[in-house]
């Protein structure tokens, strides 16, 4: 997943880095940004506090300075150079590489002619779903994501449920098969599978963040997702 | 003849010296007068000494007597200086002759009650006299004196009566000094009512139990009439660990000052476990009367309270469980004194989901209308219910699921789970004030709670997806925390996480 943005963010655009990075790193996946301060920089921040993995794509070549967090975290920095100073051409052949290697593009916040539209312009060519975080209309740099939403040539990007590409999704865990047909409490679940109370706590609450569980008045039912969540 | 004896006197849980005069005037009219802002009690200290005196084969002087307790401008309560003030009387009519016996040097502490036979009665506050009394002597009621004789560089003289004590000073017959009791760290045996092993089913509660015990934290069970709701909260006494030497002296001092302490009773090793019942006064849970004593809050103190049917309990008085929570001490200010009392309780609640009891039961139907409902749960107010480290639900439990279920753990084994992991912590916070994980503030729990990435990310997206607060965020660390030394793991791993998130706030 590649996610691009604004070196200016603003407190909305940190708030969305955070409520949809986790979800994404959650579900499995890995996510590419461009290594710029601003939105770039705290996606990269984000996915590693969170466990996950990134790839991060230069402006410029990688040399001794470059900053090795992320390869320390079991992550990749690409660059198309050896030794490149940024210039303004370099940042429009990185922004293609970028959009290239996702398999969808989100795009936090972004200016009127901004680097992150042309990534959006050059997903949209190579016809990768994007989606855009719609903002105020009166905000700067929210003015080219909605410029986005509003061309059509992205959705609207309003809750994170990204469950198709669930990689970690398993209909064969013996709590989704035990609730199949009737809600249960934790107690009952772990007496039937024989198995302590914490183990199929901390499991129940995995299943509840991926979004497969759900629990009612101490029961817990399997989430009638209707086999697609993705008409969001 | 002026005689001047010490005393003390207990306000709250300071101590602070008193010196009682008495004077034996050769002339004016016999009587005997008490001055120095006596209480009621004190004031009818003159019946019980006269008597005690004619009692135990002395002459009570026929002449005029008057008692000053200094400072004047501290009020006196209780019946502790019956024996500072007939020692006084004693040695003021020279029937008792300190000056030459050598033996009782001005330093000397005397505190205790009388019985009209002359006889020492168990008097309350006698720890905090020995505290205060350090490299001093102090003369209590033997069956009190057990109290003091575990502090050290204090010589305990106890007292049967006070013809024992006359002849203490004439060398007739010498009094031993108690002698020092080491406070060790005996594991005292488990006091085990209800043993867990005999509740049937909700695994889950028995183990958030554990987690409670186990670092302190507040637990709060939910769920219909019948569930069990009760027996488990009594099973919690019998999984509490014993009380740590530095924990046992400062419960202990507390029992002391309320008068709670059974006499010959020395040092409370048993963990507290109070559990109120829902008719009980703002005074009677957080402290109160025109002289403070300790409420239920401080009783509980270290310990357990246990508040059963807590919708049921006036708001006034839940409310008043805010300051204690949030800092562990409770404040009580009255015309006569400020007091402050500690009161660091785990807090153990159970309430049903309804007024009737059976809202979302499996097979009986609810009555209540939504109004109920609503009016019933507001009765306890978010602040309350936001300090709640753990929310468990107890449900109804179907009896043919039962009698084929394995019997769970022992109250024996948990408890000695529980009482590894105290160990943990005990380690951990050595150089902090606090014992467990729950009273960790802010900055210690950056400090000792490393989180994995795994685990950081999880709570992240819980935060996001149940819309947790801030103080809920630094509460599941917590709980994480307890239930990683649980584990004996030092890092927080991800299964620890979503454990903890189990039990997050869900009313």
């Amino acid at each position: 997943m590649t996610i691009v943005g604004s070196r200016r963010m603003t407190d909305y655009g940190r708030r969305v880095i955070e409520k949809i990075v986790p979800q994404l790193v959650q579900d499995g996946w890995t996510i590419v940004s461009g290594f710029m301060y601003g939105v770039d920089k705290y996606v990269h921040q984000t996915c590693i506090e969170c466990g996950g993995k990134t790839i991060a794509v230069l402006g410029w070549g990688i040399d001794q300075e470059t900053d090795t967090k992320i390869i320390d975290s079991g992550g990749l920095l690409l660059s198309l150079w050896k030794d490149q100073k940024g210039t303004l051409w370099t940042f429009p052949a990185r922004d293609r590489v970028m959009a290239a290697l996702g398999h969808e593009l989100i795009v936090v916040e972004a200016g009127q002619k901004s680097g992150s539209l042309i990534t959006a312009e050059m997903a949209y060519k190579l016809k990768k779903p994007i989606w855009a975080v719609p903002g105020p209309i009166t905000s700067s740099v929210s003015a080219g994501t909605n410029q986005l939403i509003a061309d059509g040539k992205a959705r609207m990007l309003t809750n994170f449920q990204f469950s198709i590409y669930n990689l970690q999704s398993n209909s064969n865990d013996p709590i989704l098969k035990l609730i199949e047909n009737q809600g249960l409490d934790a107690s009952e679940i772990a007496r039937r599978l024989g198995r302590s109370a914490s183990d199929i706590g901390s499991e129940l609450t995995m299943l509840m963040l991926k979004g497969e569980v759900e629990d009612r008045e101490g029961k817990y039912y399997l989430r009638d997702t209707g086999g697609n969540e993705r008409n969001m | 003849m002026l005689v001047k004896i010490k005393s003390v006197a207990n306000v709250g849980l300071e101590t602070t010296a008193i010196e009682v005069e008495v004077d034996v005037a050769s002339a004016g009219f016999p009587g005997f007068n008490i001055v120095g802002l006596a209480s009621k009690a004190v004031e009818e200290a003159r019946e019980r000494v006269k008597t005690a005196i004619t009692n135990s084969g002395f002459d009570f002087p026929p002449k005029k007597i008057t008692v000053n307790l200094a400072p004047a401008d501290i009020p006196k309560d209780g019946a502790a200086y019956d024996l500072p003030i007939a020692v006084g009387i004693l040695a003021a009519s020279e029937q008792l002759m300190p000056m030459n016996a050598n033996r009782m040097t001005t330093n000397d502490i005397f505190f205790g009650e009388l019985s009209l036979d002359g006889s020492l009665r168990h008097t309350k506050g006698v720890l905090l006299v020995g505290l205060f009394a350090k490299d001093n002597a102090i003369y209590v009621p033997i069956l009190s004196a057990n109290e003091a004789a575990v502090v050290e560089n204090v010589t305990v003289y106890p007292v049967r009566n006070l013809r024992e004590l006359v002849d203490h000073f004439q060398d007739i017959e010498k009094i031993e000094p108690l002698a020092h009791l080491e406070i060790q760290e005996l594991v005292s045996d488990a006091n085990i009512d209800v043993d867990l092993a005999d509740v049937a089913g909700q695994e889950q509660a028995k183990r958030a139990l554990t987690i409670a015990a186990a670092g302190g934290h507040n637990l709060l069970m939910f769920g219909p009439p019948g569930t069990g709701k009760t027996m488990l909260a009594k099973g919690m006494a019998g999984i509490l660990p014993p009380l740590s030497s530095q924990e046992a002296l400062e419960v202990t001092r507390i029992y002391s000052v309320a008068g709670l302490l059974d006499s010959g009773e020395s040092l409370i090793r048993r963990r507290p476990y109070r559990h109120p019942h829902h008719g009980v006064s703002p005074a009677g849970m957080v402290g109160g009367g025109s002289n403070p004593l300790p409420g239920e809050v401080s009783l509980s103190h270290l310990g357990v309270l246990f508040l059963d049917e807590m919708a049921e309990f006036p708001r006034s008085v839940l409310e008043s469980l805010r300051q204690p929570m949030e800092d562990g001490t409770v404040s009580i200010v009255r015309a006569s004194a400020h007091v402050s009392y500690p009161a660091s309780f785990t807090l153990l609640a159970a309430v049903n989901p309804c007024p009737c009891g059976y809202l979302g039961h499996p097979r009986r139907e609810c009555k209540c209308t939504d109004k109920m409902v609503r009016k019933y749960r507001s009765r306890i107010s978010g602040p309350i219910l936001d300090r709640i480290d753990l929310h468990v639900h107890v449900p109804a439990v179907e009896i043919e699921k039962l009698d084929s279920s394995a019997v769970g753990q022992s109250s024996l084994n948990i408890r000695n789970q529980v009482i590894s992991t105290r160990k943990i912590q005990e380690l951990r916070f050595k150089d902090e004030k606090i014992y467990t994980n729950s009273q960790m503030g802010n900055k210690q729990v950056k400090k000792y709670c490393q989180l994995m990435p795994d685990a950081t990310r999880i709570l992240k997206l819980a935060v996001e997806k149940f819309d947790l607060s801030a103080r809920s965020y630094f509460r599941l660390i917590k709980v994480s925390r307890t239930i990683a030394d649980l584990d004996n793991s030092d890092k927080i791993l991800v299964n620890h996480m979503a454990e903890a998130l189990q039990y997050r706030q869900q009313i």
